[in-house]
């Protein structure tokens, strides 16, 4: 079964430096760590402690409600640090690898078995729910389970180019997701994209759909939104495409290979590429090569680290890490940017060129958007026109502006009301507007846009996680 | 692009240096709101994303709202021609000097300019009090309104009316309510509404919309076209000197060439919403259509009722109405399809007044103050039909489930 979907309201944002399709294995870096922040709404139980030698899939901590969601070492090595934060807060587990060693297990074939296995080498903390964005309860049974297969945020990697060569791995773990859920398991690719024509030949029970048109077409909220949204009650359970092919050859050799393919990306940097790392790497070594910037060759690797920001995800709803940071756990994009930390002289009445905006406030509104193609002639010099960085151009407003939200919000929702109830946080009326049907990440533009500068993700985070606990409670 | 970050920053040291070094401190620290909104008026601050999106939208609110005063600025300007050119061809002893436009531009130029001093000075007063008391920073808010105020009321207006009438809509339009962003009625429409009501003989007539000279407060008699049809006689000037705005009427409205200007650029840029500029006018167009269908029905032949309905986009402060006021974001409806009725009903009721209510010769006013009441019920009414549509489906399913 196949359908094309599009999507009319959205935005893709013309920021330079996307990744090269080259890839780089780093998979011989030292350090890792998994992060229960990662984890939404996690209450972690500590298993291990500094010193202890912990092998790939052995489990660092869990979570305290649910003993059986394991989180798991990537590596063979020793457990170099737990960094904890205010009140004791678990931030990280550090893990020192000293060993290639990998973890193979019995093949499964039921469901009971895949789920067994994937809670076993903690794959299974992979899966993640909707709503509340959790990672996914055993116990569930999701109406559906969601794959997008490209990403559309800015400077995202290539799924194409990520998924060559593990085609096969990536069926496997389609095949097995399908047998997680009575319901359907949805992918979703770009029209015409290739990894979709290599996936054409299954024929067990998967619904393959086509999405087109600007960010955010390939966030996962905006395909539920458009194929099968979430009510009251329902759940359904989304997974990243490299997981899948985790998963893929989990299911079909027995062997848990934590690896991933990620982009390192941003406007600024040496030489955007792709690396392949396994899941947790420390950044550290990948951040102070593209960091040390040959043209302005004063600038020392403490001096770069200053002025740039590393996040782990997209820039639009990623997480800021510290430049010797670590991946985060479902991330597969590390993005750099400027800091924006400077005083623009009258910034709000000068004309700005260079300034990029939905609206067309700005001279820049002018000049066309992204790559100007009169023609079909592709003009380069339009695509690097911008200047990205983290200013926020402004300060923090009550909410004015209407209409924007809208403009970049392909949900059946009313954002602006919806975002409101949020603020005064009227459970009931969240509800009725349709705040199961949305994760943070679903308003990154929105945020964006926003003349009010307000923080919107927060606010829809907050929002979700009040309901959850109420709901436990 | 560090390096540009430098330069950047450096080409203001001075003036950067002077603010950093003068933060209000200590017994002074009270002053935070007034130090912050002239900080921020110089430079836009230095702050970064701290939470979620990393990356923001070049656009803020200061940007946003000065968008809309350089739109008011083509009616600003012929406004101020306007003021001047009445003036003369009403007086005597008319100069006819190769110089009379700019004569008539430097005469209402003078007429305005007090009077625009004595609403921001009115209105930005109060709203740095307010934020200092409140510890909030000064809203941006006031820079349109402020603009809008003086360009909206007959130019003989006493400015100590202006003054009060500046000083009632800033408070009891605005403040009382939150400040920007909370207020549910256009202050500037509550401005002029307050002057319409507290002194209807200054607001209304034929003997405010001239100026006699240039300071006082006199008139020359001169009557304005919605007041010639309110007294049942078909309007003096033409359509084309009413679509050029060459006619007596408030000080910044008359001209619907230079208000629609001002409309492209609100449009372009999309601060303002084209759905309630268009819904306004088609609502307005429609209701004059009706009544021009119901003249023969209903035997009633004055002059109103046959207009032909493009007139009432010419006249009085429709257009004005249409392109600044409806669209104001915060009073508006805030649903695409709530902006439709709510614009509609605007420009329909507009011309409804106009020609049912001889009392009250210009609509518009009264019309989008009514209708900024009922937005809050138009998108309840919009949301409502969102939230069934929702509820249905989950009964669906959870139907599907059971079986």
């Amino acid at each position: 079964m196949t359908d094309t979907i599009t999507i009319r309201k959205g935005l893709d944002i013309p920021i330079g430096g996307a990744a090269e399709k080259r890839l780089t294995d780093a998979r011989n870096i030292a350090t890792y760590a998994v992060k229960p922040t990662d984890f939404v709404g996690l209450t972690p139980k500590l298993l291990v402690e500094e010193g202890d030698a912990v092998k790939v899939g052995d489990a660092l901590f869990c979570d305290k409600n649910d003993e059986r969601i394991r989180f798991t070492s990537p590596v063979t090595g020793q457990v170099k640090a737990i960094v904890r934060g205010e009140k004791r807060k678990l931030l990280e587990v550090v893990v020192e690898a000293n060993d290639n060693a990998s973890l193979v297990l019995e093949v499964p074939h039921t469901a009971e078995e895949i789920k067994a296995v994937m809670l076993r080498c903690g794959l299974w903390t992979m899966l993640r729910q909707r709503p509340f964005g959790t990672a996914a309860n055993p116990n569930d049974q999701p109406k559906a389970i969601f794959v997008s297969g490209f990403s559309s945020a800015p400077l995202a990697p290539d799924y194409d180019f990520v998924m060559q060569g593990r085609e096969e791995f990536l069926k496997k773990g389609l095949d097995a997701l399908t047998k997680l859920t009575d319901g359907k398991v949805h992918i979703c690719f770009k029209p015409n994209q290739n990894l979709s024509k290599q996936l054409s030949t299954l024929h067990f029970p998967l619904s393959t759909h086509y999405v087109k048109g600007p960010h955010p077409a390939g966030n996962i909220g905006t395909q539920i939104a458009h194929i099968d949204p979430i009510n009251k009650g329902e759940v359904v359970w989304t997974m990243n495409l490299q997981d899948v092919a985790v998963l893929g050859e989990l299911v079909s050799t027995g062997i848990y290979n934590p690896e991933k393919i990620i982009a390192v990306a941003g406007p600024n940097i040496k030489n955007p590429h792709y690396y392949r790392v396994k899941t947790g790497a420390s950044l550290k070594d990948i951040t102070s090569a593209q960091l040390l910037n040959t043209d302005y060759p004063e600038m020392d690797a403490h001096n770069a680290a200053q002025q740039n920001r590393v996040i782990s995800g997209d820039i639009l709803s990623g997480t800021q890490i510290a430049a010797d940071g670590f991946l985060g756990v479902y991330d597969d994009l590390v993005s750099i940017l400027p800091e924006g930390n400077y005083y623009d002289f009258m910034g709000w009445l000068m004309p700005g060129f260079k300034k990029f905006s939905f609206s067309r406030t700005f001279l820049s509104g002018f000049l066309p958007k992204s790559t100007f193609k009169p023609f079909g002639i592709r003009i380069p010099r339009f695509a690097s026109l911008w200047k990205f960085d983290t200013n926020t151009h402004g300060d923090e407003r009550p909410l004015v502006f209407t209409g924007n939200f809208e403009r970049v919000f392909p949900f059946d929702i009313y954002p602006t009301q919806l975002i409101k109830a949020c603020i005064v946080g009227d459970i009931e009326l969240m509800e009725n507007l349709g705040i199961y049907e949305v994760e943070p990440e679903d308003f990154a533009l929105c945020e964006f846009v926003d003349t009010s500068k307000t923080n919107i993700q927060e606010i829809i985070r907050e929002a979700l996680e009040k309901i959850r606990k109420e709901g436990k409670g | 692009m560090s390096e540009k970050l430098k330069v950047k920053s450096e080409k203001f040291k001075g003036l950067s240096k002077w603010f950093e070094t003068h933060q209000p401190k200590g017994k002074w620290s009270w002053l935070g709101s007034t130090y912050e909104a002239f900080h921020t008026f110089a430079f836009t601050p230095n702050r970064v994303t701290s939470k979620g999106s990393h990356i923001r939208d070049a656009v803020d609110l200061k940007r946003a709202m000065i968008t809309v005063v350089i739109a008011l600025i083509p009616a600003m300007l012929f406004g101020m021609w306007n003021i001047g050119y009445q003036h003369y061809i009403s007086v005597p002893e008319t100069l006819h000097s190769s110089l009379f436009t700019l004569h008539c531009f430097w005469f209402g130029f003078l007429r305005m300019l007090p009077m625009l001093a004595v609403s921001y000075i009115v209105g930005l007063g109060i709203e740095f009090t307010f934020a200092q008391i409140r510890h909030h920073e000064v809203n941006e808010g006031f820079l349109v309104t402020g603009f809008l105020i003086p360009m909206i009321v007959p130019v003989t207006t006493p400015l100590w009316q202006l003054a009060l009438a500046t000083a009632f809509a800033v408070i009891i339009g605005k403040e009382v309510f939150g400040g920007t962003g909370m207020n549910f009625l256009n202050p500037a429409l509550v401005a002029r509404a307050f002057l319409f009501f507290s002194y209807p003989t200054r607001m209304s007539g034929d003997q405010v919309w001239i100026a006699a000279d240039l300071w006082g407060t006199d008139a020359i008699a001169g009557a304005t076209p919605l007041a010639e049809l309110a007294a049942g006689i078909h309007p003096s000037a033409s359509a084309l000197d009413m679509l050029i705005g060459t006619i007596p009427g408030s000080t910044c409205e008359t001209s619907v060439i230079a208000i629609l200007l001002g409309a492209i650029l609100l449009l372009f840029t999309g601060i303002a919403s084209w759905r309630i500029m268009l819904s306004v006018i088609l609502g307005g167009g429609l209701m004059g259509l009706l009544f021009n269908h119901l003249s023969p029905l209903t035997s009633n032949l004055s002059p109103y009722f046959q207009l032909p309905f493009y007139y009432h986009y010419l006249m009085g402060g429709f257009m004005f109405g249409a392109v600044f006021m409806a669209t104001d974001p915060v009073t508006a409806a805030q649903t695409n399809i709530g902006k439709w009725i709510y614009g509609f009903l605007i420009g329909a009721f507009a011309v409804m007044l106009r020609v049912l209510n001889s009392a009250y010769p210009e609509g518009m006013m009264l019309s989008i103050l009514l209708m900024n009441c009922f937005a809050p019920l138009i998108d309840h009414c919009v949301i409502a039909r969102n939230i069934k549509r929702r509820q249905k489906r989950a009964r669906i399913q959870s139907k599907v489930t059971a079986q």
